[in-house]
């Protein structure tokens, strides 16, 4: 469903160009939870934006459910980050003066022509899966660091997408509260056959997934651990 | 770029959101299109004002007047001057009746002018003498502040009388309503006075002392001859016909340029002319105060951008379109400037309200669709950019933004 081919992204800081990514070349299918694996600066995170479409490669072609993502424009791009893509972000990412429950429902409003299911419904379902349905109208800098990740958790699931990309959605997390949203996105790919990709410093971390790719200097330099 | 209600109505309501979050930042903002916006209304008002209060006075000296003048060419006070002063035709009777023959014509009044020393009771003044007939108080709108105006029969009969302007009656005697009964000398003859007028704001008729033209003939007037022909017409849309027919009818007494016939509203529209460059200099000033407020809502919209630079990473993460993006900003900059114009425009009409007391100043529904207009154009113009700024960032940056 995700194919990369020779795909890089470089960057220029200043007259220096820096090659975040070189020439990866990379395929996940449908229902994977794969472990992206690197230590800080190795390009992971521009690795996992690229497949998000949050940025576009310097070279090479990035093909996501059969369409080649550098022919798309604005629309359809950012159509495929509301219905397709959900993010997770180390830094949760929510935004402070919105209430959790709002928080979760953004995506919807912006899918276009009005969402066909029942969001503030499906919003409050989440959360109480994830338990945080008490805390729907806290805003989310009166919640403790686990509940915010939860809520950035339930907001990338309220489109219902096919894949979830977490860019190291412990690393500002305790261990325990860590495992569990480990555990919550195991359980997503599992029980929901969704397509987790998880990107992560921590060994400890990327071998509870199914499998792992590691990258150094932006090159994948290993895909089994 | 096309926006449904129902988006237009979730943007506006965003916006409002917003607004609520930042009160007094938002209030600020705005206060600088409110005053920008009151000031190009009461500007407007106050022109409006002027203009209205110029044509009122016209109006009250009758806005449907034509004047006939000996001489080619119309020459503003040259009534004031007398006879003699301007060559041309010298009017009389006949051309009474010819002009009286006209279509439309309601009121033909023959006027002889004379700068005269008026006596009473031992005081003595300045003033003129006006042989008119009995059609001038209707044309002129004149009002009776004590006694009565002189009739048809006076004039036929070369009465002794007169009706006194305002100012001479109250300098001839202690009060002007005293004057009525009393007995004025004008060089060589000596009327009974009837009637006087109210003032009418215009020296030259405040200071005259009215008398049957007929009376007139004989010592002060023996050339039986007028100055002017004041003519009154039925409705203000034949005023133009009926100069053509006036023009035409002494044309077979008179060569070309002996005589000239001219409408009040001539004047009137240069008069409007020279306002309406007025009205727009003021405009113009008061703009400024409007532009000033625009820079100010792109200001705060720059730093709301600024501000909410990680938001907009987010928002375009989980789908915002650039274009949601840009009309989110856009939309809030035009609020802030449409909140701030209708507010600045319900304190001018409060203001215009209040110097109504005083003078005539107007808000007209111009003055308010210019206003909406206006603000909403600054709104989108000062608003365009930084949203633009805030639609172009590149979505993984916005997002790193602490």
């Amino acid at each position: 469903m995700i194919k990369l081919d020779h795909v890089s992204k470089s960057y220029f800081l200043g007259d220096e160009e820096v090659k975040a990514v070189k020439n990866i070349s990379l395929t996940i299918k449908e229902k994977e939870f794969i472990g992206i694996l690197g230590s800080s600066g190795s390009g992971k995170s521009t690795l996992m934006h690229l497949i998000g479409l949050l940025e576009t490669p310097s070279s090479g072609k990035i093909i996501l459910e059969g369409r080649d993502i550098s022919k798309l424009n604005d629309d359809e791009l950012s159509k495929i980050r509301n219905t397709t893509v959900g993010f997770v972000f180390q830094s949760f990412n929510l935004i402070n003066r919105f209430t959790v429950l709002e928080n979760v429902l953004m995506p919807v409003k912006y899918f276009k022509g009005g969402a066909d299911f029942d969001a503030p419904k499906r919003a409050e379902e989440l959360l109480k899966r994830f338990g945080i349905f008490e805390r729907r109208n806290f805003f989310p800098n009166k919640i403790s660091g686990g509940q915010q990740q939860r809520v950035a958790i339930a907001r990338a699931l309220v489109m219902s997408p096919k894949i979830i990309l977490a860019d190291e959605p412990t690393g500002n997390l305790d261990s325990k509260t860590g495992d569990e949203i480990i555990n919550i996105l195991g359980s997503l790919n599992k029980d929901f056959g969704v397509t987790v990709i998880l990107v992560t410093h921590e060994h400890d971390i990327a071998v509870k997934t199914k499998r792992q790719i590691y990258i150094k200097d932006g090159e994948v330099v290993g895909k089994y651990l | 770029m096309i926006v449904n209600k129902v988006e237009f109505i979730h943007l506006v309501k965003a916006a409002i959101e917003d607004f609520g979050r930042n009160k007094v930042r938002t209030a600020l903002t705005s206060l600088g299109i409110t005053i920008g916006v009151l000031s190009v209304v009461l500007l407007i008002a106050l022109g409006l004002g002027l203009k209205n209060y110029i044509e009122g006075q016209f109006e009250s000296m009758g806005a449907n007047l034509i004047v006939v003048l000996p001489g080619s060419g119309f020459s503003g006070g040259a009534a004031s001057f007398g006879p003699g002063f301007v060559g041309g035709a010298e009017f009389d009777e006949r051309d009474i009746a010819t002009i009286g023959r006209v279509e439309n014509v309601k009121y033909v009044v023959p006027a002889f002018f004379k700068s005269i020393r008026a006596e009473a009771g031992g005081e003595e003044k300045m003033g003129y003498v006006m042989g008119v007939n009995e059609d001038h108080f209707a044309l002129m709108n004149s009002k009776v502040l004590e006694g009565e105006l002189f009739t048809k029969s006076d004039v036929l009969a070369a009465a002794k009388v007169a009706v006194l302007g305002y100012s001479i009656a109250d300098e001839l005697f202690d009060r002007p309503e005293d004057a009525v009964g009393r007995t004025v000398r004008l060089e060589s003859i000596r009327v009974k006075v009837i009637g006087v007028v109210k003032k009418t704001g215009d020296n030259e008729q405040d200071n005259s002392i009215m008398i049957p033209y007929k009376t007139s003939y004989g010592s002060l007037n023996p050339d039986k001859t007028f100055w002017t022909i004041y003519i009154g017409v039925e409705d203000k849309e034949n005023v133009e016909g009926a100069k053509d027919d006036i023009r035409t009818a002494l044309l077979k007494r008179y060569k070309k340029d002996a005589f000239s016939v001219t409408e009040q509203s001539e004047i009137l529209s240069t008069v409007n002319q020279i306002f309406g460059v007025i009205n727009a200099i003021l405009v113009a000033i008061g703009s400024i105060s409007l532009l000033v407020g625009g820079i100010g809502i792109m200001n705060i919209m720059y730093a709301t951008v600024t501000e909410r630079t990680k938001e907009i990473g987010i928002r375009r993460a989980v789908g915002a379109t650039q274009k949601d993006i840009l009309l989110q900003f856009l939309t809030e900059s035009l609020m802030l400037s449409v909140f701030g114009g209708l507010l600045g425009l319900v304190l001018a009409t409060i203001i215009v309200l209040i110097v109504r007391i005083f003078f005539p100043a107007s808000i007209n529904l111009f003055a308010v669709v210019i206003t909406i207009t206006i603000s909403s154009a600054i709104g989108i113009f000062f608003g365009v950019f930084p949203a633009r700024r805030a639609a172009k960032l590149p979505p993984i940056e916005a997002i790193r933004y602490e």
